[in-house]
């Protein structure tokens, strides 16, 4: 049972992990997931002891986050990438820095629904029916949104000679 | 979309599945077979595991910020509420723990196994469980590779200027003699290692780079049953990594290659483990060019007093 406490914790870091991407903004997305833990404080009892405690965090997160948007009626928030870029590895090598900004805007540039995905798969490795059942759509509409993005991103970093992705030996 | 339809039937959605490790492993060998003859399925499938390495790039970052005081105060109340009460002293709530528990397990869908498991657990049917841990053991080292090969600040705990105090270091901190071997022969260079907590002791982790930079890290854990394994393979995005259990260790080699490549680096460590600990007093330049039977007899001759090969009494059971 002590395994409990350790998995929390690391769900709590992939919660928060994901929160920073889809928001791109620490405060923003440590507010999120402060927001996501009292709710799910509060629904502890409806939590079945052997389900999926991850899907379950990620489904209030993401429940939350749908409401914020929807009752802010706000456009996604921007960030300036050079501002975003300072959080990043250092010392980075020139050419990881190029890539990386590369990606951000890629990444930036996907719709919404399609940028989800991307991050609960590449990033947070969620299982795709987990994902699924995340979002309240079909398993066939994860897949569809997933190879969206991985092609529009894709197509982008090419465009901007991201050719030297294929390098990074 | 369709042009590989019709070999061997391989859908779009397995070429995604496949890269996200969500794939079994009949399909994987059929995915394989298509990506062996489809050069355009290949490089999608590559750039597919480029766009993860960066994504992680980009917000492993997060991972080492500490939560705010309201965020873990948060996640301490929801450990209460749905923690079956568990009153046993909590290892895992020392804050260093907690932070490295936290690097080692953001393993997708990684559950029971190497880390969580409880003493009491462990007499249950030993082969079975043993081939669980070894995967658990394999996830957790692709993921300690992702985490500590992220950020080039937090690569390595000690370098490896003095190999014989690493290996020294790492082999107190496990309770067994533990060294990185030798990979100068397919090219790498040890550059330090670190020690990882876990949940049956500390684990040690190399790390090896080679001219291009490119890192790899061999994890070295102590299982319960040391049952010999023969290698093993996983791939977890755009990470892949091989494991397997040689005399009292297990052994998990990590790195961002082709699983051919990576294979064949395995299969030098897998020599030089059993070759044994390496020496000291000759210069790198002349120790790769050894070979390892050469190597063995030299180690025999001037074996250092205490430190025992690992696997002197194991033969080896390949392919």
């Amino acid at each position: 049972m002590s395994k409990f406490g350790v998995d929390l914790e690391v769900h709590i870091a992939s919660l928060r992990r994901y929160a920073r991407a889809l928001l791109r903004n620490s405060a923003d997305a440590e507010d999120l997931v402060q927001e996501a833990l009292t709710r799910a404080v509060a629904r502890a009892d409806s939590f079945q002891a052997g389900t999926n405690l991850r899907a379950w965090l990620f489904t209030i997160l993401h429940n939350i986050h749908v409401n914020q948007v929807r009752s802010k009626a706000a456009r996604p928030q921007e960030v300036d990438v050079d501002d975003v870029e300072s959080k990043l590895v250092s010392p980075p090598r020139q050419e990881e820095r190029v890539e990386l900004r590369e990606m951000m805007r890629a990444v930036d540039e996907l719709p919404e629904e399609q940028r989800k995905v991307l991050l609960l798969v590449a990033l947070e490795g969620l299982k795709y029916d987990e994902v699924a059942d995340m979002l309240g759509v079909p398993i066939g509409t994860v897949m569809s949104r997933l190879s969206r993005a991985r092609e529009a991103v894709r197509a982008k970093l090419a465009n901007e000679g991201g050719v030297t992705l294929r390098r990074v030996k | 979309m369709n042009a590989h339809q019709g070999m061997g039937r391989v859908t779009e959605d397995e070429l995604h599945a496949y890269v996200d490790g969500q794939l079994d492993g009949n399909r994987r060998l059929a995915v394989e077979r298509w990506l062996a003859e489809d050069p355009e399925a290949a490089r999608r499938a590559e750039d597919y595991r480029a766009q993860a390495t960066l994504l992680h790039e980009m917000f492993d970052t997060v991972l080492r910020e500490p939560p705010s005081d309201r965020v873990q105060e948060l996640s301490d109340r929801l450990k209460g509420r749905i923690a079956f009460n568990d009153n046993r002293p909590a290892w895992h709530a020392r804050p260093l723990v907690r932070f490295a528990a936290a690097v080692m397990l953001v393993v997708a869908g990684a559950a029971g196994g190497w880390m969580g498991r409880g003493v009491d657990q462990q007499v249950v049917a030993p082969v079975a469980q043993q081939r669980q841990t070894l995967a658990t053991f394999a996830q957790e080292a692709t993921q300690a590779h992702r985490f500590y090969t992220s950020d080039e600040r937090f690569q390595v705990e000690l370098g490896a200027d003095n190999q014989d105090e690493l290996n020294g270091w790492l082999s107190k901190r496990m309770g067994r003699d533990v060294f990185g071997p030798d990979l100068g022969r397919v090219g790498y260079r040890l550059i330090g290692g670190r020690s990882l907590p876990t949940d049956l002791g500390a684990g040690a982790q190399y790390m090896y780079a080679n001219d291009g930079n490119k890192r790899i890290t061999l994890f070295v854990g102590a299982p319960q049953s040391g049952n010999q394994s023969n290698f093993s393979f996983t791939q977890n995005g755009d990470v892949a990594t091989f494991y397997w259990v040689e005399g009292p260790l297990a052994y998990a080699l990590a790195g961002r290659l082709s699983k051919e490549e990576l294979l064949e680096i395995a299969k030098a460590v897998y020599q030089d483990v059993k070759a044994g600990p390496p020496r000291r007093e000759a210069p790198a330049e002349q120790q790769q060019q050894q070979q390892p039977a050469q190597q063995q007899q030299q180690q025999q001759q001037d074996h250092p007093a205490g430190v025992q090969p690992i696997s002197d009494t194991q033969k080896a059971k390949e392919s």
